[in-house]
């Protein structure tokens, strides 16, 4: 039997309607994607004297710990060479801060100030740099000071008239969300400035979980310890295409009772942890919990059924490697 | 889908505009703020259902999802949040849409017919239907969506100034809204006007059992007749709907049901045979149920609109199965739209969309053959 052109498209149309019925209306769970530049490589900084006291942070300390992580980590003779290598005037530039937890457990404005003065020194415009997180409260609450559209550096909330979410749902594996305009809209790059935590239902939170600021629905991915939600939300190119680095705050890590803040259970550990690789980053924080709640007496988190096993299905994922063997750890 | 987010909520703030409220005493005279969105102290209530945890963690028991949530987190609702070991609704007199709809909208078509309904809804929902028609409210967070103060007293005040018999909880999950829905309604039956829930069913009992005190109606959307729908396309569960169901049967509450028909997920005749069979097993050949037609929304995109003939064969198999009352919805003009005699089989209430354009009842009963019809009708 011949069938005319119209016919043809007639049967093959209903036959893609019949399969597109027949299965489950959502996208496919993200496959595996292109790796990110440098995967698995991990720069470690610590530096006992970046506390002054009890609770105060040396800015200057933290800013050398930065600059000296990333020279090793860009392999650049200096941390002008090793910022511009990754950063160029003209850019807008996002960092992603975390700031739940209020002043005991956030992204350190100490740190974001050493960033903001080394994007600067690769010639991007303090006008150009935007720290953000989910509300301006939050924001200011951790120590930040609020400059919607003053002069030098930005700082508001997605919560801020000026940003709000996205219309439309992005979809990323099981992952279907509004993302925030400052990530989609406001920004060419993006730094990624998680802070190290215990998570009471992913096991830890850092750099991959951070991005749950960036959308209207976060507690609904929480099922599951996240898994493999976190993983997801990650592979959207939304994120991808533009995280550049990630700067891991753990000069205080919070060990057990998180995400919130909880003084007893605080570690200072001195700590930076630099990367492209969100994923490997994941992975050495988590060793770092467990280590600290090896020697404070607590149990593992896999004892205590939360595990992060999203960071193993964002490794399946392929952007980034979660194996300790297939991660290279440096130290500066 | 037709209108953005940001569309949905200027029409829906403009709405609020148009029945007045904007010059109600609780508004003052103010302009309509749109930018509502901080979690101002005034939305915050402590919740009524949960129980304390070590460690600054709480367990809601509201709804079967039963979150444990962590100090600074919030629950799977988005809207209930725990503040140093104490939990907290977000959402406490914070109106996010608010409208003037006939009863027969919610749909009820066996309460007080032909009557208005103040239609209230916060931001929140406590699963995610992928083919939720308010999910720009529904799925987000109440500080995500630009809100109105609306104490219960103000909420019950609107509804008598406009002629309201009932106030409605609608829209996105009055579970989620729990304890707004619970005062507005004890004031409301104070001043004498109905109170209404339109619910998924997604509740725990006592919390049910309570609200019922102090409701006159409920609807429920009935999703499907399978775990694996509620699991896969709601992301809640079948089992405790069915609970909840049963235990609306047991109690004096006018009950309607509604299913939503989407094309492939839940229009087998075995499944609609079984779900009319224990309707009419569990809840009685009296309780009405509307199957209603899909549109493409939210999620689910690539399904076609439901044929008529698909509905027609669901209200067919419900009827078959022994129930009195079944009706086809969102098909404007439809004879399934019209109520009928279940003993002379002649049109007791003809509606055309929700307008009701014949009315046979006397005292409850039809003009034909005076058999009683089941409803709460006006005296």
């Amino acid at each position: 039997m011949t069938l005319d052109r119209r016919r043809f498209l007639q049967k093959f149309l209903a036959a893609a309607s019949v399969l597109a019925g027949s299965r489950f209306p959502l996208p496919a769970t993200a496959q595996r994607l292109t790796p990110v530049p440098n995967r698995g490589r991990v720069v470690a900084v610590k530096d006992a004297r970046v506390f002054r006291g009890p609770e105060e942070l040396a800015g200057e300390v933290v800013k050398e710990m930065l600059n000296r992580g990333l020279v090793k980590f860009t392999g650049q003779p200096d941390p002008v060479s090793a910022w511009a290598s990754l950063f160029r005037a003209g850019e807008r530039v996002g960092l992603k801060v975390n700031c739940i937890a209020g002043r005991g457990i956030s992204t350190s404005v100490e740190l974001t100030e050493a960033i903001v003065a080394g994007l600067m020194s690769a010639g991007v415009q303090p006008e150009n740099i935007i720290i953000w997180d989910r509300t301006n409260r939050e924001l200011a609450r951790a120590g930040f000071r609020l400059n919607r559209n003053g002069r030098g550096v930005r700082c508001f909330g997605t919560d801020d008239e000026l940003a709000g979410y996205e219309n439309e749902l992005a979809y990323a594996g099981q992952v279907g969300s509004c993302f925030s305009r400052l990530l989609t809209q406001f920004c060419d790059a993006l730094i990624n400035v998680p802070v190290l935590k215990d998570h009471d239902l992913a096991g830890v939170t850092a750099a991959l979980k951070n991005y749950y600021g960036a959308i209207h629905n976060p507690n609904r991915y929480h099922d599951n310890h996240g898994d493999p939600f976190i993983a997801d939300l990650n592979t959207s190119p939304l994120i991808r295409k533009k995280e550049r680095l990630v700067v891991c705050d753990a000069l205080r890590v919070q060990y057990h009772g998180g995400p919130s803040y909880k003084p007893q259970w605080l570690w200072n550990c001195h700590g930076l942890l630099i990367g492209q690789d969100p994923v490997a980053v994941d992975s050495i924080g988590y060793n770092w919990i467990e280590e600290a709640r090896r020697q404070n007496g607590l149990p593992a988190l896999a004892e205590e059924k939360r595990e992060p096993t999203w960071l193993w299905t964002a490794a399946r994922y392929g952007f980034g490697a979660a194996d300790r063997r297939a991660i290279q750890l440096l130290e500066a | 889908m037709g209108r953005s987010r940001r569309e949905f909520l200027q029409d829906s703030a403009r709405a609020v505009c148009c029945l007045g409220l904007a010059s109600c005493p609780w508004l003052g005279s103010a302009p309509l703020a749109l930018a509502a969105n901080e979690n101002d102290e005034r939305y915050v209530r402590e919740a009524m259902y949960y129980n304390k945890l070590p460690g600054n963690r709480v367990e809601c028991t509201l709804c079967p999802r039963e979150c444990r949530v962590a100090d600074v987190e919030r629950g799977w609702c988005g809207v209930r949040e725990n503040r140093a070991g104490k939990y907290y609704t977000l959402v406490f007199s914070r109106v996010c849409a608010a409208h003037i709809d006939p009863i027969e909208k919610k749909p009820l078509f066996h309460y007080l017919p032909g009557t208005r309904a103040f239609s209230i809804a916060t931001a929140g929902c406590n699963i995610e239907c992928k083919f939720c028609q308010n999910w720009e409210i529904s799925q987000f967070r109440p500080e995500q969506v630009s809100a109105q103060y609306a104490p219960p007293e103000a909420i019950v005040r609107t509804a008598r100034q406009y002629d309201c018999s009932t106030i409605a909880y609608t829209y996105s999950e009055p579970v989620i809204f729990y304890e707004y829905a619970y005062e507005t309604s004890r004031v409301a039956r104070q001043a004498g006007v109905g109170s209404v829930m339109i619910t998924n069913g997604y509740i725990k009992k006592e919390p049910l059992l309570k609200i019922c005190q102090v409701l006159d109606a409920i609807k429920v959307d009935f999703k499907a007749f399978t775990e694996h729908f509620y699991r896969d396309i709601c992301r809640g569960e079948l089992k405790p709907v069915l609970e909840a169901l049963e235990t609306l049967a047991t109690l004096k509450i006018w009950l309607e049901i509604v299913v939503l028909i989407i094309p492939t997920l839940n229009d087998s005749e075995a499944e609609m045979r079984g779900l009319a069979q224990w309707i009419h097993r569990h809840l009685g050949a009296d309780v009405p149920v509307h199957f209603t037609r899909f549109h493409p929304m939210y999620k689910i995109k690539n399904l076609p609109t439901t044929p008529v003939r698909t509905l027609e064969r669901c209200r067919e198999i419900a009827r078959e199965a022994g129930l009195h009352y079944v009706y086809v919805g969102n098909v404007p003009g439809h004879e399934g739209e019209n109520t009928y005699c279940p003993r002379c089989q002649r049109v007791v209430i003809r509606r055309i969309g929700y307008t009701i354009v014949e009315n046979h009842l006397q005292n409850g009963h039809c003009r034909f053959c005076q058999q009683a019809i089941a409803g709460v009708w006006k005296t």
